[in-house]
């Protein structure tokens, strides 16, 4: 700690030393560096933190430099109200440019931003207002009492300082609730929704994000050169930037700036050969997609994973679950918690689900089992929002829920695990948790920018509150591995976990036992009936009989997509039809 | 009334090349998944390539085109070669490692030809037909059948070709083929040669009716991957009708808007991915949980 | 151990920051020019790379040229001139930092680009800078900069397009005309001057048709100007599109005449268009072709045995841009800045382009010649 600020502080006053060094074509560049390094922190943001592929970043930063100049040229604003005013529009058009994120994702979304990004040089080349091809001149120099802006000098102060503040800012969504949010969203859109992240929203802030500073670097190009013409917001420019972000490392910020500065500095250093510039980065980007797809930044990770190989993973050890304290008497005792009504599923044609009908009381612990293909999984789909019945409806704590969005109902008090284990790769074990307990809502994140400190004191809480979880289900030490680098029944333990730290009153599990060992099902089964007693309902899909028979209350048993029995396990086992279904799975009855 | 179908005659012209360039990006989308954003770049290669043999070393058109569409297929396959480890990968970063690729094509291309670009004389220098006061050039036609029979032609391959029921199979799932003993490597070595082939073909095509230069295949490379997604990507009909359906809009656009139309061409895009995301003949892929 | 000099280094830290802050601000410049020996520093600044670089190309060879033949003359008085190459890629921001590179570097005069826009951009530095330059390019905009080191070596499209429209409707007669432009810069300056000059003669457009600088299909625009039956088309755009409008416009039975200015009267327009399709085209331009005078004989014979190709227009141009600003370096006895803007001024210079002179707004030259292309080549239009 005591390091990272005397770092910051020799880097601080390096940064305020430079220009007595530089000559005034060094300070332009070195102003004009400051830029691109905004735009690509807003990048990093939207791309790597986001995962929302944008080729319209160039767009952002046009916005930002010809509002600014619209605004003080034609309107005759003075500099500083156009600045506002021009980021609120790049914020607007940033609004407008992500809208198709909530439809599309990756080539989808890069080839319709790509579009409105020369959709929007196109608009500038026609309009009378923006000049036309040949652009707006003549931009007042910004005002700033008792400093003469137009010396590149001073300009060079102004930008670092607002470069600092926005960086400083990204650093700290990217480290507090709201990153770790988006970049569980970028790992996993369908489990950060089934955690209640509202991903519309985050999808949203994410181009809202990458607007803002591109606005912001649009604002400084304006007062910087004070000219505008719509050849530099060209689509090569837009590649170029792409390049930064890339090679620098889109997942971390201060990559993003490194790669800002070290490609620009290579471009300048190359000016008079252009072409081989050209070639020399875009070989770069290929190699560094190809043999280091975390760039720049991730390269001392990777080199540390690579000289101490699985050293932190053996060391830790797992800790036995601590059980909840039960509850005497659950809330809403008797009463179901979960109906499905006639619930049909149809996929061009194939009945995955036909007429499902299914009631779930509060408190009870239910097993789902069924052959194979029997729908099991698709039925978990519809009731957790995945999908939308063809038919049918499903309620949820008395509330008709068909069809609302999986974030929707995971506010609403139901959590799920997966068949196949979706963890978020890029995050650790603690991050995992901590995204299933953040409960805040997306729009409040005004927040970050009104009251920083309020924001950081949640964090804190939600750091403190991940322990104790991690504390009861025995995974301390591994709370800062990433969860891919564990053994298969810890990275189900960590599922579990998370899918509890969102504070569910419905936990809905597809398959906790697949790949479990005697033992750790033994553990699983303790677990659960914990999490039971603790008032929460239960509901498990499951192949292993064994743990089902023992575990549940009552069995629901689905065959090709319809409910052939129900009741108690004693019960539902000597069920003809039951019997007959299993036929051609008897391992599974056994097993 | 005549504008109108004017327009439309000049819009499918184009539409056939991007139908072309959209044939290519589905054929190496739907093999290997992989959207490769280069393509466009290599439709540049093609052309200048096509050029190069028709002009500097006078061979007849068709034949330099069979020898331009052989060496790109070629340079495709060593793309395929260096891109290979994307396969299957995170799908954002594929598409910058493509783009990636196609910024050092560009570069290749600038250093080999030059900046400037060259005018390729018409191969076909019959005057045009002249029709109900529609005039057709002849050598649109001659695009036109070109672009239907490969369309045929790699239909034919992949369904009654054993290579091509393979690529079929691969397209499908990638890990049952491997399972039932397809050389999945060779499959998607196949798709980017023919893709190649493809971009090459259409740029040497676009090269009399346009200019060759080095900025050629970032435009046609744009509109056709936009036609690609909006016929529905990894569909070769799909490919097909999205590519007229761009040239046409495209037409249309310039007619009406003028100087705006490439705002326009746009914005009636995005509204239609946004509507139907998967595009004329996509279907709509379920997630799995 | 580690507190107490981390402690250390902040406190250090943040001294330094309060000097700092308490100094005065940055920013001595330690300029070289003006120096008095060595060789005459003259930056060109054009575009090397990027679809405009042929012209850039050409530019820089004529500008090179002027420079080589002083140089081989002993230099000026005494010193030679050195001529360096800056790649503005066509792009404004590139120019804003060329503008600010050539000024710390000491660079007294500069050759520029036809690209307008990239000479508005510049403007403002190198005027701060007083570094006086004469540029290729022809917009009215750059006369609208208002720029006193700034100056032209050509006519300004307002020049070229009076006296094609005088020649089109006041001595052909020709009233029934269409316009096809483009929403570039140049596109967009040619229709604002041309429409200009019709409206001076109360002649209305039948079409007034705009395409976009990458448009490849024009044959919406093409058949709405058909249906008007114009007896002539006025085309403004660049020599690439151009061509491929005038190509496709015959390929719809279009068969008028086409007018323009400066890159009709190209070899790449010829090319692209084809000799048969550009066959008739009226043609503004001041240079019309290189056996016009012999001072133009004479330049097309040395640029042909220094690069091995056909000179034209736009080397011819930048040829005599260089010409005026190293007669105004000698006649001022290597003046800069403000000194040497006015001996610019001041200069008379008989060029290729015609005899210059120049007024308060930086153009030197007020007439272009009409030609029309005849048997794939340009010749002077009779009459």
């Amino acid at each position: 700690m005591r390091y990272r600020i005397a770092t910051l502080a020799i880097i601080a006053v390096a940064a305020w030393l430079l220009p007595y060094g530089l000559d005034s074509y060094a300070i332009h560049v070195v102003n004009v560096i400051l830029i691109f390094a905004i735009l690509a922190v807003g990048l990093g943001l939207c791309m790597g933190v986001g995962g929302q592929v944008n080729l319209a970043q160039v767009a952002f930063f046009g916005v930002g430099a010809y509002a600014t100049a619209i605004l003080t040229t034609r309107a005759g604003w003075g500099f500083w109200v156009s600045a506002l005013l021009a980021i609120a529009a790049t914020m607007a058009i940033g609004l407008l440019v992500g809208t198709p994120a909530l439809r599309v994702q990756s080539h989808y979304l890069g080839i319709v931003t790509l579009g409105l990004a020369l959709a929007f040089t196109n608009w500038v080349t026609n309009a009378q207002i923006a000049g036309g091809a040949e652009g707006i001149s003549a931009i007042p120099v910004p005002t700033l009492p008792g400093v003469d802006l137009s010396s590149e000098y001073l300009y060079y102060y102004l930008e670092l300082i607002v470069f600092a503040l926005v960086l400083a800012f990204g650093l700290f969504i990217v480290r507090t609730a709201l990153g770790r949010r988006m970049r569980a969203m970028r790992d996993d859109a369908l489990a950060a929704g089934a955690l209640g992240a509202e991903v519309p929203v985050l999808r949203m802030t994410a181009f809202l994000l990458a607007s803002v500073y591109g606005g912001v670097a649009g604002v400084l190009y304006a007062g910087l050169i004070r000219y505008v013409a719509p050849e530099s917001f060209s689509i090569a420019n837009m590649f170029l930037l792409l390049a930064m972000v890339i090679i620098g490392g889109r997942q971390s910020l201060i990559g993003c700036v490194v790669g800002a500065v070290g490609l620009y500095l290579v471009r300048e250093w190359l000016v008079d050969h252009p072409t081989v510039a050209q070639l020399a980065y875009g070989t770069v980007v290929v190699l560094v997609v190809v043999f280091a797809p975390t760039g720049l930044a991730g390269l001392p990770k990777r080199l540390r994973a690579a000289l101490g190989r699985g050293r932190a993973g053996s060391a830790a050890r797992l800790q036995p679950f601590r059980p909840y304290e039960t509850r005497a008497e659950p809330a809403g005792q008797g009463a179901p918690i979960l109906e499905a009504d006639r619930i049909s599923m149809h996929f061009r044609g194939l009945k995955a689900l036909d007429e499902v009908s299914l009631s779930v009381t509060a408190g009870e612990i239910r097993g789902i089992v069924g052959p194979n293909g029997s729908g099991k999984t698709t039925l978990f789909n519809v009731i957790s929002g995945l999908y939308r019945p063809t038919r049918g409806r499903v309620r949820f704590r008395g509330r008709d829920a068909t069809g609302l969005a999986p974030y929707r109902l995971a506010r609403a008090g139901m959590s799920r695990t997966f068949q196949n284990l979706r963890l978020f790769g890029d995050l650790t074990v603690e991050e995992n948790v901590l995204v299933a307990l953040d409960r805040s809502a997306t729009w409040h994140s005004w927040h970050y920018l009104l009251r920083p400190v309020h924001v950081l004191r949640r964090d804190r809480d939600l750091h403190r509150r991940a322990r104790e979880s991690l504390d009861r289900y025995g995974l301390t030490e591994f709370a800062a591995l990433p969860p891919k680098s564990l053994p298969y029944g810890i990275q189900r333990r960590v599922e579990i976990a998370r899918a509890m730290a969102a504070g569910p009153a419905l936990l809905l599990l597809d398959e906790p036992a697949a790949g479990l060992n005697g033992e750790e099902v033994r553990q699983l089964s303790e677990i659960v009936r914990s999490i039971r007693d603790s008032g929460v309902t239960v509901i498990v899909i499951e192949h292993n009989m064994g743990l089902v028979m023992s575990l549940c209350e009552r069995i629901t048993v689905l065959a090709g997509g319809r409910v052939i029995a129900e009741g108690e396990p004693a019960e539902v086992a000597t069920t003809p039809a039951v019997i007959e279904a299993y036929l051609g799975d008897s391992m599974e009855v056994t097993g | 009334m005549q504008v109108f179908f004017q327009t439309i005659i000049g819009g499918i012209s184009l539409g056939a090349v991007y139908a072309l360039v959209a044939l290519g990006f589905s054929l190496v989308y739907r093999t290997m998944g992989l959207v490769n954003f280069a393509h466009g770049n290599v439709v540049t290669v093609g052309a200048y390539l096509a050029s190069t043999f028709y002009l500097t070393t006078k061979l007849p058109f068709a034949l330099a085109m069979l020898v331009a569409i052989a060496v790109t297929a070629a340079i495709g396959l060593v793309i395929e070669r260096v891109l290979r480890p994307l396969e299957n990968r995170d799908f954002d970063l594929m598409l910058i490692g493509t783009i990636g690729f196609g910024i050092v094509l560009d570069a290749l291309v600038i250093m080999i030809w030059g900046a400037t670009g060259r005018a390729v004389p018409s191969p076909v220098p019959a005057a045009p037909i002249e029709l109900f006061g529609l005039r057709i050039r002849t050598y649109d036609l001659v695009v036109l059948a070109i672009a239907a029979v490969a369309t045929v032609l790699l239909v034919l391959f992949l369904s009654r070709t054993k290579r091509g029921a393979a690529m079929q199979a691969v397209a499908m799932d990638h890990e049952a083929a491997t399972a039932v003993g397809i050389h999945v490597g060779r499959s998607n070595a196949i798709a980017f040669m023919i893709g190649a082939g493809l971009a090459a073909l259409a740029g040497g095509l676009v090269g009399p009716l346009l200019y060759v230069n080095p900025a050629l295949g970032g435009a046609l490379g744009i509109k056709g991957f936009a036609a690609a997604i909006l016929g529905g990507f990894g569909s070769i009909p799909g490919a097909i009708v999205g590519g007229l359906a761009i040239g046409v809009l495209d037409s249309f656009a310039a007619g009406h808007f003028q100087g705006y139309s490439e705002l326009v061409t746009f914005l009636v895009f995005t509204v239609i991915i946004m509507i139907r995301p998967t595009g004329v003949f996509g279907e709509r892929t379920v997630n799995r949980a | 151990m580690v507190r107490p000099r981390a402690t250390a280094i902040s406190a250090v830290a943040v001294l330094a920051l309060v000097v700092a802050a308490g100094c005065s601000a940055p920013g001595g410049d330690k300029k070289e020019s003006g120096s008095d020996s060595g060789p005459i520093k003259i930056a060109l600044v054009d575009a090397q790379s990027g679809q405009l670089s042929s012209l850039g190309a050409w530019e820089l060879k004529g500008a090179k040229l002027a420079v080589t033949e002083w140089n081989a003359a002993g230099g000026i008085n005494g010193r030679q001139i050195q001529l360096d190459v800056f790649d503005d890629q066509a792009d404004p921001t590139t120019g804003t930092n060329l503008a600010r590179k050539i000024d710390s570097e000491g660079y007294i005069a500069m050759i520029g680009t036809a690209e307008s826009a990239v000479t508005i951009a510049m403007a403002p530095t190198l005027k701060t800078a007083e570094i006086p330059n004469i540029t290729s390019g022809q917009s009215p905009g750059l006369v609208a900069v208002g720029s006193e080191f700034l100056f032209l070596n050509g006519p300004t499209s307002t020049t070229y397009d009076e006296t094609l429209a005088k020649y089109i409707v006041d001595q052909q007669g020709i009233k029934s005309i269409a316009l096809i432009t483009n929403n570039g810069s140049y596109g967009k300056g040619e229709h604002d001057a041309f429409t200009k000059a019709l409206t001076a003669r109360s002649v209305t457009p039948v079409a007034d048709q705009v395409v976009t600088t990458d448009q490849k299909d024009f044959s919406a625009a093409l058949t709405s100007i058909r249906q008007k039956n114009p007896k002539l088309i006025f085309l403004g755009a660049e020599e690439v599109e151009s061509g491929l409008i005038v190509k496709q416009a015959r390929d719809l039975g279009i068969t008028v005449p086409f007018a323009g200015a400066a890159p009709q009267g190209t070899p790449v327009f010829l090319d692209t268009a084809g000799a048969a399709g550009a066959e008739g085209t009226i043609v503004s331009s001041p240079y019309l072709s290189n056996d016009i005078s012999p001072a133009s004989k004479k330049f097309a014979d040395a640029y042909k045995a220094a690069y091995n190709e056909d000179a034209e227009l736009h080397g011819a141009k930048a040829y005599d841009g260089a010409q005026i600003m190293l007669t105004a370096l000698k006649n001022s006895n290597v003046a800069t800045g403000k000194p040497l803007a006015d001996a610019i001024r001041a200069t008379k210079y008989q060029g290729l382009l015609g005899d210059f002179a120049f007024d308060q707004t930086g153009v030197g030259i007020f007439a272009t010649s009409i030609g029309k292309i005849q048997g794939g080549k340009l010749v002077a239009a009779a009459g």
